[in-house]
């Protein structure tokens, strides 16, 4: 996968870069609105990652240039802005996902590989990850062709560790993409352990025992 | 626990929340009028007295000088006519062997013409006419004076209680007209609001003091008015501007995370700097909360069900809390209110009792009448409740928690006219939250 990350700012810029570049995708970035622009005009991306404030314009204006080529490339808006309007405003003119700063890596990641399956592969709704299958449209789940029973929370889970999977991934990373907002509510994480626990538990019984403990308190998944 | 002493008294966004409750203090028309009648019955009881003694003095002189000349007349006669004996009782004379100084007094003496004992001022006195002491008394009825005393003293009294009446009224009258234009202002002044973009406007006046207040009341509340703004922009920007750092640092430790060299206690480490990064975002987006609601941005107004909207609440928290929370919806309670802000309010109440839930206690929550009932189970009443929704007031000492929760229930609460309250149960050990519908 090709990417391009129109930030402005240096050290977020290659945090993604730098994080994204696992599983042979190539990043790219531009520093300003002249050079994403340029960028854009000659090369095709996937996935484009667009911070509506560049220091030279607005990310939104690129948008628009974007959507006139109608290029086939995915949106995803990056704003310190947290105002339902601008949100609005970015969707409406056809981009695929809205994020606000700050953001955790893993999460921008998720929202990549589902703006990815939304668009390349449409009509492709399925995740395999070893023995394991996920519909993403009847958001279900298959262990070696089985039907597991999965809590709503449980499913993002499993999804979430499957689209970031070999990542480290710690309890403040899950919490917030599972209830978003409403992960501020409480102050600690321990209700992860719950959710977790009963994921995994679920797994083990068919055999499918991916969710490891890293550093003690993280999660990973990963094939052994 | 912070310092009490230097908490600031809650801060007053529009005059109309200061209470009119002002004990001790007269209106300015009423202390006029007051001070009015006070010096009006003064100056008429003292003029009423001085009028009086002067009468007084002044008739019984005249009786005096009538008695010595009645005297007079009667020596003359004397002189003529030494068997005179005088009109009894106004005047007599009568033969004496002893000769007496002339004497002022005042007696009682039978009027059969009236049949009844009257009052009289006489003066006696001997006199030696043609060799013969002769004891001349001559007498004047006191009453009649004293009725044309009453009658001067009574007419004054009227004319000038007429007067001051008709002053009072007058007064009254221009000092309403006068003071027209500074209760005028003074209303404007009261529905001022600091949130309104919309400057202070007062009447002019023509009274150069009442012109000067004007101005200075201008350039007050505008400079009021420039500062709060301020205050709110710098507060909404600093947040906003803290969003990219908190991101970077964010995005860094998870470049960390994913790189294989670090060992656990560098994990734990980072993973703690990342809860802190989150206390800081949880903090931004409660700032940002605070100014929204104050910008007026939540305009999506709907019909709501606080029953459904609670319940939905409720359902979230049951996935990231072992904490129970019973709802009991006694009666249907609906609400014109934006649903998100619906949400917060609730999520915020309930984050609360959560946070401070003593013991392994279930949390109730209870929809009665017009009110919403929060309660979890605790050790003692706060010990500074008036404080419990302002910014930033925190009651524990908990470490974890940004101290803006309830206050975004209060601004909530104000922005749509509920009426939020907390009380402990003292029997029950609870902490009770309320929040009073207008329905």
């Amino acid at each position: 996968m090709k990417y391009l990350i129109a930030e402005d700012e240096k050290e977020l810029q290659q945090s993604i870069a730098t994080y994204l570049s696992h599983e042979a995708n190539v990043c790219e970035t531009a520093s300003d609105y002249h050079e994403a622009s340029e960028k854009l005009e000659l090369y095709e991306y996937d996935i484009v990652i667009l911070d509506i404030n560049l220091v030279t314009g607005s990310g939104l204006d690129l948008l628009k240039k974007l959507k006139k080529q109608q290029k086939k490339c995915g949106v995803i808006i990056i704003s310190a802005n947290s105002s339902l309007d601008n949100k609005l405003e970015g969707l409406d003119l056809g981009a695929d996902d809205y994020i606000t700063k700050p953001f955790h890596l893993a999460e921008l990641n998720s929202r990549i590989k589902a703006v990815l399956r939304r668009g390349q592969f449409g009509g492709d709704n399925t995740i395999n990850f070893q023995e394991i299958k996920l519909d993403t449209m009847a958001r279900s789940a298959y262990v070696n062709g089985k039907a597991i029973t999965l809590t709503r929370k449980e499913y993002d889970l499993l999804l979430f560790f499957i689209t970031n999977q070999g990542r480290v991934l710690s309890k403040a990373i899950i919490a917030e993409h599972l209830w978003g907002d409403d992960s501020d509510l409480l102050d600690n994480f321990d209700f992860i352990y719950v959710h977790i626990n009963n994921l995994r538990k679920k797994l083990t019984k068919e055999g499918a025992k991916y969710i490891q403990t890293a550093y003690g308190s993280g999660y990973k998944f990963i094939a052994d | 626990m912070q310092n009490i002493s230097k908490r600031p008294t809650e801060v007053v966004i529009n005059s109309s929340q200061i209470k009119n409750s002002t004990p001790n203090k007269t209106k300015l028309l009423r202390k006029a009028s007051k001070t009015f009648l006070i010096t009006s019955i003064v100056i008429m009881i003292l003029s009423g007295i001085v009028l009086f003694i002067y009468t007084k003095s002044l008739l019984e002189n005249e009786i005096e000088e009538e008695l010595y000349s009645n005297k007079d007349r009667v020596e003359r006669l004397l002189k003529n006519n030494p068997d005179l004996v005088g009109i009894p009782p106004i005047m007599m004379a009568e033969k004496t062997e002893i000769s007496e100084e002339n004497v002022l007094i005042d007696t009682l003496i039978f009027d059969p013409l009236q049949d009844e004992v009257e009052l009289f001022r006489q003066l006696s006195g001997t006199r030696n006419i043609n060799g013969q002491e002769y004891k001349i008394t001559v007498r004047a009825m006191v009453i009649e004076s004293e009725d044309i005393l009453s009658a001067i003293v009574l007419t004054f009294l009227s004319i000038i209680f007429l007067a001051f009446i008709f002053l009072f009224y007058l007064n009254k009258s221009r000092n309403e007209k006068l003071w027209q234009p500074f209760f005028v202002n003074l209303e404007r002044l009261k529905s001022f609001s600091l949130k309104s973009d919309k400057p202070l406007e007062l009447n002019d006046s023509d009274i150069v003091e009442f012109d000067e207040l004007n101005k200075q009341m201008l350039a007050l509340t505008s400079k009021v008015q420039a500062d709060y703004r301020n205050l709110k922009q710098f507060t909404e920007d600093v947040s906003h501007e803290m969003q990219t750092p908190l991101a970077i640092m964010q995005a860094k430790i998870e470049t960390l995370f994913d790189q294989q060299n670090i060992n656990e206690k560098q994990y734990e480490q980072l993973s703690s700097l990342q809860f802190d990064i989150q206390r800081l975002k949880q903090l931004n987006n409660r700032l940002i909360l605070l100014a929204k609601i104050d910008n007026n941005q939540f305009t999506a107004d709907e019909n709501i069900s606080i029953n459904e909207t609670l319940k939905q609440s409720i359902d979230n928290f049951t996935e990231i809390t072992q904490t129970r929370i019973a709802l009991n919806g006694k009666d249907e309670i609906t609400a014109i209110m934006d649903k998100a802000l619906a949400s917060i309010l609730f999520n915020n109440l309930l984050t609360n009792a959560i946070k401070h839930n003593f013991g392994n206690q279930p949390i109730s929550v209870v929809i009665e009448k017009n009110h919403v009932q929060v309660i979890n189970a605790g050790t003692e009443g706060l010990s500074n409740p008036e404080y419990i929704f302002d910014r930033f007031y925190k009651e524990s000492k908990k470490p974890d928690s940004t101290g803006l929760g309830l206050s975004i229930v209060k601004k909530i609460c104000d922005f749509y006219g509920f009426l939020p309250s907390y009380r402990f149960h003292e029997s029950s050990k609870k902490h009770i939250f309320q929040i009073e519908f207008d329905t």
